[in-house]
């Protein structure tokens, strides 16, 4: 009986989804291999034995390099098979087996284990997170040499728990369709968990299963978004998982459907949803996900990376943003450094927020600013009418006018060089500083649009450090005093006739964005994963029912009443 | 034989993609080639023993190559690592 009591463990989450079934046992991982020695005449027959095992090793390597479109998962299989082919290891193995006379898989198990001493006594993370990989090449190695390659007993939807996974073995368990992976080792960049994520199975790492003694057929259950783990689950638990299971399913389903629709809502209605982006990883997510264009492109990264902030390697990433998302706009944001992400020379500052950042330390850093700008245009002129420049941490008008002015020294400069560019370039306004919504009419005559940072916007106007932990329950986007100063800011911007979007964390609400498209807003910008989900809810409302609910937000100063409404829009 | 200093500038130090990038570019050449650093000598065409290196970011060393293509492999190398590997960094 005390077995079957339900026992509950937590690892941590690595990729999302809940795994309900059997568990499977993997027996991963190799067992001692004996310093055997071979006679004479054997020798020839065991190297061959190695070839032939590299061989079908490096074939299954090459089938698996080709199938999950993910470049970290493909980084690490090119490691290995540049190991499978490695020259030192093979005239290694060969020399131990030839002068020697061990067995095949002992030479591979010696020689591979002096390069895994070496690699982990290196003490570097990434060489450390590496032995895993290496260690694997190794088993399989060894396995194929032992010529009874292991038949995988695992069945569909079977949630798989195992020390470690090879990725040839995480790849064949995909093809089955396995309910879920719990693995006692393993980092976040492992390559189960990439793979996981890449191949939508949840996952758990660094969950120590193997105190419980579990045997393969136990009923379990894994949740992949909170690392925790049930083995011989309650009858309840197992009802009350099958039930979010099925809702994320369900949920996911409907959302998907809409992503080949048209962006509009159920009047006709058209809106724009955008990604917001940083890497250049990301550009093979915003296809399937139907997104249209980039609403903010992020530019820290790019420019961190680039020694002297060079204007060609901005260039190249740039043109890649463009180059992805067919004719629409990307909107590139200058360098927004300084605050919590301290650049070189900058000094600590006890308020960093309220600091030297964004614009204000882009008019004190000419060349950084210059060079920006250079990239910028000189992208410009290959996709005309498509890139647009948008200013982070602006205050005061004075600094939109600053700005301009090494715009206008950049245009000189390219004119004079010949380079063309797109005279038509747009220039944008963050607002994310109270004053700018406070005094839009200054800022109009100089700009040609404004989008609105919503995450900067409450933590200024709250004065709540979204850094904070103390306080982080006083950070709340939907604050009425935010969503007023959101209605200011569109009010005062189309009676000048100029465009404004959103594209803080708040658009990636579907119930905010139903409220911002009341309000007239139907520009936004929000990470990629969340635009389906976002599209599904309007495309199946009417503007007239965002407009009611907008009208009743901005009603009322309660912040608990502005939930009350935009929780009547939240999925179910 | 030629030879030449190089010192890697990839933030993240000469890891996966790098190595990897180094280890596919001399192997399509025929020369041999070593790499030395801090008194550790090691066959650049083998990706074990450059991860061995462990190289960070600023380390400095040697490239040694002996055949008939050296002269151009050496070139072809050190510009990968002033390129820092391709790797968009």
């Amino acid at each position: 009986m005390k077995s079957n009591q339900p026992k509950i463990l937590s690892g941590k989450p690595a990729a999302s989804g809940i795994g309900i079934g059997r568990a499977a046992v993997l027996d991963t991982g190799t067992k001692s291999v004996m310093p055997e020695k071979v006679g004479e005449k054997e020798t020839a027959h065991q190297i061959e034995k190695f070839e032939i095992a590299r061989e079908n090793v490096l074939k299954d390597y090459q089938q698996i390099k080709i199938l999950p479109d993910n470049s970290d998962a493909s980084d690490i299989i090119e490691t290995q098979i540049q190991t499978l082919k490695d020259p030192e290891v093979d005239s290694l193995v060969r020399r131990k087996i030839r002068d020697e006379r061990y067995t095949a898989e002992y030479a591979i198990f010696s020689v591979f284990n002096e390069y895994i001493q070496m690699l982990e006594a290196t003490k570097v993370n990434w060489v450390n997170e590496r032995v895993v990989d290496i260690v694997s090449v190794r088993d399989a190695l060894i396995e194929a040499t032992r010529e009874r390659r292991k038949k995988l007993h695992v069945k569909r939807g079977e949630v798989v728990f195992a020390k470690e996974i090879p990725p040839t073995v995480m790849v064949k368990l995909s093809h089955i369709g396995i309910g879920g992976v719990v693995i006692e080792k393993g980092g976040l960049t492992s390559h189960v968990v990439i793979l996981s994520q890449s191949l939508g199975i949840p996952c758990v790492i660094n969950a120590h299963w193997d105190r419980y003694k579990l045997q393969s057929g136990t009923s379990v259950i894994i949740d992949g978004t909170t690392g925790q783990v049930i083995i011989n689950p309650t009858w309840k638990q197992s009802q009350e998982y099958e039930k979010r299971k099925n809702d994320e399913e369900l949920r996911f389903q409907k959302a998907r459907k809409w992503t080949k629709e048209k962006s509009e809502t159920s009047c006709g209605h058209p809106f724009s949803l955008r990604a917001n982006v940083e890497f250049a990883e990301e550009i093979a997510n915003l296809e399937p996900n139907g997104v249209k264009g980039i609403g903010l492109l992020r530019t820290e990264t790019v420019l961190f990376e680039t020694e002297d902030f060079n204007v060609d390697d901005q260039v190249t990433f740039y043109s890649n943003m463009l180059e992805s998302t067919g004719n629409e706009p990307v909107t590139i944001r200058l360098f927004d450094a300084g605050g919590d992400k301290v650049i070189e020379d900058s000094e600590v500052e006890s308020n960093p927020f309220l600091g030297w950042r964004g614009i204000r330390m882009l008019l004190d850093k000419k060349k950084l600013l210059r060079n920006q700008l250079e990239a910028i245009y000189r992208v410009s002129g290959k996709y005309k009418g498509r890139v647009r420049i948008l200013v982070p941490m602006v205050s005061r008008v004075e600094e939109v006018l600053e700005l301009k002015e090494q715009c206008e020294y950049i245009e000189n400069e390219l004119i004079h060089n010949k380079t063309n560019y797109d005279e038509h370039i747009q220039l944008g306004v963050m607002v994310e500083v109270p004053s700018v919504a406070l005094t839009l009419d200054a800022f109009a005559r100089h700009v040609d649009f404004f989008s609105i940072g919503t995450n900067d916007l409450t933590q200024y106007t709250l004065a709540v450090d979204r850094g904070n932990e103390r306080i982080s329950a006083l950070f709340d986007s939907f604050h009425p005093s935010v969503w007023k100063l959101i209605k200011m800011t569109y009010d005062a911007a189309s009676k000048h006739n100029l465009p404004v979007s959103v594209c803080g964390e708040m658009a990636s609400y579907p119930e905010a964005a139903a409220c911002l498209m009341g309000i007239g807003i139907q520009d936004l910008s929000m990470n990629a994963g969340s635009i389906h989900m976002v599209k599904a809810v309007l495309c199946q409302n009417s503007l007239e029912d965002m407009n009611d609910l907008a009208k009743n937000v901005l009603s009322t100063n309660s912040l608990s009443e502005v939930h009350d409404f935009l929780n009547s829009w939240r999925t179910p | 034989m030629v030879s030449a200093k190089v010192k890697v500038l990839n933030e993240s130090g000469l890891h996966a993609r790098p190595s990897s990038e180094l280890v596919k570019a001399a192997s399509k050449f025929k020369s041999e080639f070593f790499i030395k650093m801090y008194g550790y000598k090691v066959n650049g065409k083998s990706i074990l023993g450059v991860m061995t290196l462990a190289a960070e970011c600023g380390a400095e060393m040697e490239l040694i190559l002996e055949g008939p293509d050296e002269e151009e492999a050496l070139s072809a190398l050190t510009d990968l690592f002033k390129n820092k590997f391709n790797t968009g960094e």
